[in-house]
């Protein structure tokens, strides 16, 4: 089975193809215009792989927490596709696949992505033969706050992801320790996607359609507070 | 700390737009706040003309967001039609234009609580006996702009004194 994974939660877009047995390649690239690049490394990667998408048996696609730009092209992207392609689709968060690449320790686990404003989305995980399982909601705090919350943690912690590396020096306050993973794991990668999108399709444990959209972490029902418009508008 | 200015036309507000814009830096967030008719697109124009854009600066009411390139990025947006928080969240403002731009919002003051806390606010009154005449109010918040405050009051000073005779652009013959 042919999976295509597209993966724009973070400052670097990823697009891979690949199948059960092994990854047939993948285009990460970061930069200004990374939003564009969705379309064309996938039109390059069919060429260099020889993979026609009509090949094409599902589309893995991450879904954030992460910046929202980026995000709202590759998840449109990836709809496109599926519909197009009458294929499944499934939508994995980016911080499932940031953990997903640093499996092979045996610390507890946090996926950090910076969120900008001061703050980090993060989850805790935990490694089990084969992935990870996760062992904390998908929150958005300080790196401060979670400084504190790790602190808490009885066991040694391996940090991964952009937001890791920019709050190094907060996190690395702790009494205890945290490792930080390789800055070649700062980005979530459309490997881990297809990786982790495989057994679900296998599984046929799909999402619809349209339930794939951005997850919000910062999702707010508040109507914002006008104090002064009505009046402006002589209302 | 604030600094007052009163512009006697539309021109005159540009031009304080334009003083602004020599102060203004990448990542700086600029609120305008003031009733509509005030002239916080006109102030912008001035800003966009201070940092070299090149394309008319328009009103951002109807499509929310204009983003222009000149020395400094800017991503004008305009929050006037939004009614919900979220609607301001999924604009993702620290996005827009890339890190080295500087974001202008109107009627900012409202969702003060999304904008980076270092950010400049200024407001714009219309005279109540002179239709033409604004008062404008410039008003820093956070750290940012201690350092640069008394440059900016130095940039009004020689704004008041040159009393809109002369092109404060000094316009190139």
């Amino acid at each position: 089975m042919i999976v295509v994974g597209i993966e724009t939660s973070t400052p670097q877009t990823s697009v891979a193809i690949g199948t059960e047995r092994e990854m047939l390649g993948m285009v990460s690239v970061a930069g200004k215009a990374r939003q564009e690049s969705v379309t064309p490394a996938l039109d390059q990667l069919c060429r260099w792989t020889g993979v026609e998408l009509s090949q094409v048996g599902g589309i893995a696609v991450g879904i954030g927490p992460g910046l929202f730009t980026g995000l709202r092209v590759g998840i449109e992207t990836a709809k496109t596709l599926a519909q197009v392609l009458a294929v499944p689709i499934v939508g994995i968060t980016s911080l499932d696949a940031l953990a997903f690449s640093v499996r092979h320790t045996h610390k507890l686990i946090v996926a950090v992505i910076d969120g900008r404003r001061g703050e980090v989305f993060y989850a805790i995980y935990r490694a089990l033969p084969g992935g990870v399982v996760r062992g904390s909601d998908y929150s958005v705090a300080t790196p401060d706050h979670l400084s504190a919350e790790l602190e808490t943690l009885p066991e040694e912690v391996l940090a991964v992801g952009d937001g890791a590396i920019l709050y190094r020096n907060q996190l690395e306050q702790l009494g205890s320790g945290v490792e930080f993973a390789s800055t070649s794991r700062a980005h979530p990668e459309a490997a881990s996607l297809v990786e982790l999108a495989v057994p679900r399709f296998l599984r046929e444990e799909h999402d619809r359609l349209h339930d794939v959209v951005p997850m919000y972490l910062r999702r707010s029902d508040a109507e914002i507070a006008w104090d002064n418009r009505e009046r402006s508008a002589g209302i | 700390m604030l600094i007052e200015i009163e512009t006697e036309n539309a021109d005159r507000t540009r031009d304080v737009g334009e003083a602004l814009a020599s102060l203004l830096q990448p990542r700086d967030t600029v609120v305008l706040t003031g009733d509509l008719g005030a002239g916080k697109t006109t102030l912008v124009q001035g800003i966009g003309r201070g940092l070299g854009v090149e394309d008319h600066v328009a009103s951002p009411t109807f499509t929310l967001v204009r983003e222009y390139s000149g020395r400094l990025n800017v991503a004008h947006v305009d929050v006037y039609r939004l009614e919900r928080v979220q609607d301001v969240v999924d604009l993702a403002l620290d996005e827009l234009g890339g890190p080295e731009r500087v974001l202008v919002v109107e009627w900012g003051d409202a969702v003060s609580d999304l904008l980076p806390e270092d950010r400049l606010r200024v407001e714009l009154t219309t005279a109540r006996d002179d239709a033409d005449t604004r008062r404008i109010v410039i008003t820093p918040h956070g750290g940012s702009w201690a350092g640069r405050w008394e440059r900016l009051e130095h940039a009004f000073e020689l704004f008041r004194r040159n009393d809109g005779d002369a092109e404060p652009s000094g316009a190139a013959g």
